[in-house]
């Protein structure tokens, strides 16, 4: 019972580190951006969701589907304007616009939002428990669980199975190669980036109940969503999966079983699985 | 002609002496107000803004002009930085503010060799009163607020078994250590306790295992903001609520940061030393000042009321003592003043420089559809009992 519990817990913290870093892994593979404002896409797909429902009474579902294109758009319109001419710029010039990026963002929620978390606005259906014989377990986990088991089956048709996914896997693991058998990196990055952005905003809004929205969002699970990018393997859809159940988990039964290895719990299990694995769970061809 | 120069010139003496007489006296505030701990900076701001537009921007014909400065969170380096440039370029005469403890503590030094009086609006650690004489704290202290709480719970709320859950930082420590030492006083029976690291963001496995303890009440202390927030949507969803278990908080169920939280909040008992809903006349005038000047979602927390008895408690001195108000004659005003805060009756610490005042047994319901605390006990006054413990000079 004690392992369902903890099973349950930790999958549903996983789901949600899934959603938003998912876009982040396959952008930073792909296109070796170093994106850590992408963080800032899901903090902004949570407070447009919030506004939809508080302000225009747009249903839960339907505001984090809202949330989703929004974040894809800008994230296509950033691609553009901001990231493109990064690309040949190495890491340093990345990190440094990418970081910048976080304070902007930061910044601009606190003057429209003010500082403190937004409101609450899950839907009533989302509020209670149900009843899972041997105990009754907060609905709003099992719907985290089943979007994300939903949305891991999509990715996975679309990443390994569909024309696009074989397209994308090659670029990832060899950009030049891609090019010169004619496909269209550029393009394929620009889509990518808008559906890594999408997915991040629609993760940002679905996991409000356990990541609050709040102006620091971004740079506070910055962190978080590094540690699975690293933990599943640079660009590896089926890494980023495993990372972030297993950090989900593993961080979950931690805490439930030892809480008294505190803050290095989470560090422990990063160093274990990188030592074990140093170049992720899943790593793509490229890095291996 | 010679006459009319004469004139001029006496003139000219009348004026410059008016102007001489009508000081600028400069007023230092420190606080957050970018990064993690914004809200402590725009809370201070909105009050001292309000106090200034019920009060006015002067005292006896002298300006008083407040001049707001960012440390961006927890960096005394930057505090200490901050407070040497008011002190030598701006020639403050008083400094205030302080969100956090590390950042009042860095300037205690300063202010002691500078003898500028400091007063600290929130940083509630204990023994940062100690650290100077030229501190006077109108916040509160993390025990102080905390000690009614357990004894409370114990003696009137009929609760037995309790398990505490609190940040893992020395606040959370204070928490841990005076609820448990009056809950176990008062006969009850402490069944568990876990400390959180700060970074933790899911806080299931915490509510859980507190759950799975059987205790009657779940006792929380954990900075206010997101994790709060996290934490007591996390106590309502896993059906603890439901089961009968109570939550017992303080600070994290400020009525700011209930819409955060939704409606599962609901039935949560806090203890606290302001709260928002009380019909005191100076806390009516606050509320409405507030939002007169900031709209209707303007609502004051702890940073509010102490910023506001801050100010006060200066405006008057300066009242007394006029524009060349010294250091000493500051601190020595404060101490063992009482006043009407908008929290209801306070008094300073003739001795530690600490504040004196009531504590608040709240429970949070919905009036109007706004989420809101509601009093139903009121301790006596309580004095900072870390200190009761500890006397100084041992």
């Amino acid at each position: 019972m004690l392992l369902f519990t903890i099973l349950l817990d930790g999958i549903a913290y996983g789901m949600v580190l899934f959603l938003i870093s998912v876009g982040l892994t396959v952008t930073m593979g792909l296109m070796r951006v170093v994106n850590l404002a992408h963080g800032s896409f899901a903090m902004l797909g949570g407070y447009l969701s919030s506004v939809m429902i508080r302000h225009y009474g747009v249903p839960f579902i339907w505001s984090t589907l809202g949330a989703a294109i929004v974040c894809g758009l800008i994230g296509g319109l950033a691609e553009l304007t901001i990231y493109r001419p990064l690309y040949r710029k190495g890491d340093l010039a990345q990190v440094l616009l990418t970081f910048g990026m976080i304070f902007v963002s930061i910044a601009a929620m606190t003057l429209l939002f003010g500082p403190t978390p937004v409101a609450e606005s899950m839907p009533k259906w989302l509020e209670g428990q149900i009843d899972l014989g041997f105990r009754t377990y907060p609905s709003y986990r099992l719907f985290l669980i089943g979007v994300g088991t939903l949305l891991a089956i999509v990715l996975y048709f679309i990443i390994e199975r569909s024309l696009f996914g074989a397209r994308l896997r090659a670029a990832v693991d060899d950009p030049g190669m891609a090019r010169a058998l004619g496909i269209n990196v550029n393009l394929l990055f620009t889509l990518t980036f808008i559906g890594g952005c999408a997915l991040a905003g629609f993760g940002g809004a679905i996991g409000a109940g356990i990541l609050p929205i709040e102006p620091f969002y971004a740079l506070k699970y910055l962190v978080l969503f590094l540690v699975v990018v690293v933990i599943g393997g640079l660009g590896s859809f089926r890494g980023s999966l495993a990372a972030a159940l297993s950090v989900g988990i593993l961080d979950t039964a931690g805490k439930y079983l030892v809480p008294q290895l505190g803050s290095f719990l989470l560090w422990f299990i990063v160093f274990g699985l990188l030592l074990w694995r140093p170049n992720g769970l899943l790593p793509p061809k490229s890095a291996t | 002609m010679k006459k009319l120069v004469g004139v001029l010139a006496g003139a000219a003496f009348l004026a410059s002496a008016a102007s001489a007489q009508a000081e600028v006296i400069k007023i230092g505030l420190i606080a957050s107000f970018s990064g993690a701990f914004a809200v402590w900076g725009q809370q201070f701001r909105q009050s001292v803004e309000a106090y200034q537009k019920v009060n006015g921007k002067s005292v006896d014909g002298h300006e008083i002009q407040f001049i707001f400065r960012d440390n961006g969170g927890a960096d005394p380096a930057k505090s200490r930085q901050l407070a040497e440039e008011l002190i030598l370029r701006e020639k403050v005469k008083f400094i205030t503010g302080f969100e956090l403890t590390p950042n009042a503590l860095a300037v205690a030094e300063l202010i002691t060799e500078a003898k500028i009086p400091t007063v600290i609006f929130n940083a509630a650690t204990s023994m940062i009163t100690r650290s100077s004489p030229y501190f006077v704290r109108t916040s509160m202290t993390v025990q102080q607020y905390v000690a009614p709480l357990p004894t409370w719970a114990v003696k009137e709320g009929g609760i037995k078994t309790a398990y505490t859950v609190v940040s893992d930082y020395a606040p959370g420590h204070d928490a841990e250590e005076i609820f448990i030492k009056n809950f176990e006083a008062a006969g009850g029976k402490i069944l568990g306790k876990d400390r959180i690291p700060l970074n933790v963001t899911d806080f299931a496995p915490y509510i859980e295992r507190a759950g799975a303890s059987g205790a009657q009440a779940v006792y929380v202390f954990i900075p206010a903001g997101a994790p709060s927030v996290s934490l007591v949507r996390e106590f309502a969803k896993r059906g603890l609520k439901d089961k009968g278990v109570k939550l017992l908080a303080g600070g994290e169920v400020q009525e700011i940061f209930l819409p955060a939280i939704g409606d599962d909040v609901i039935g949560t008992i806090s203890s606290a030393h302001y709260t928002e809903t009380n019909t005191n006349p100076e806390n009516i005038l606050l509320r409405k000042t507030l939002v007169e000047m900031f709209g209707k979602d303007a609502t004051p927390d702890m940073g509010t009321v102490g910023a506001w008895d801050g100010t006060k408690l200066i405006y008057e001195a300066i009242k007394q003592f006029g524009p060349k108000i010294t250091g000493d004659q500051f601190v020595n005003f404060a101490k063992g003043r009482k006043w009407d805060s908008p929290r209801g009756p306070v008094m300073i610490d003739p001795v530690e420089r600490d504040i004196i005042q009531q504590v608040y047994m709240r429970r949070v319901e919905k009036r109007d559809g706004k989420l809101v605390n509601i009093d139903f006990f009121t301790s006596g006054m309580v004095k900072d009992p870390w200190k009761e413990a500890r006397p100084a000079g041992k």
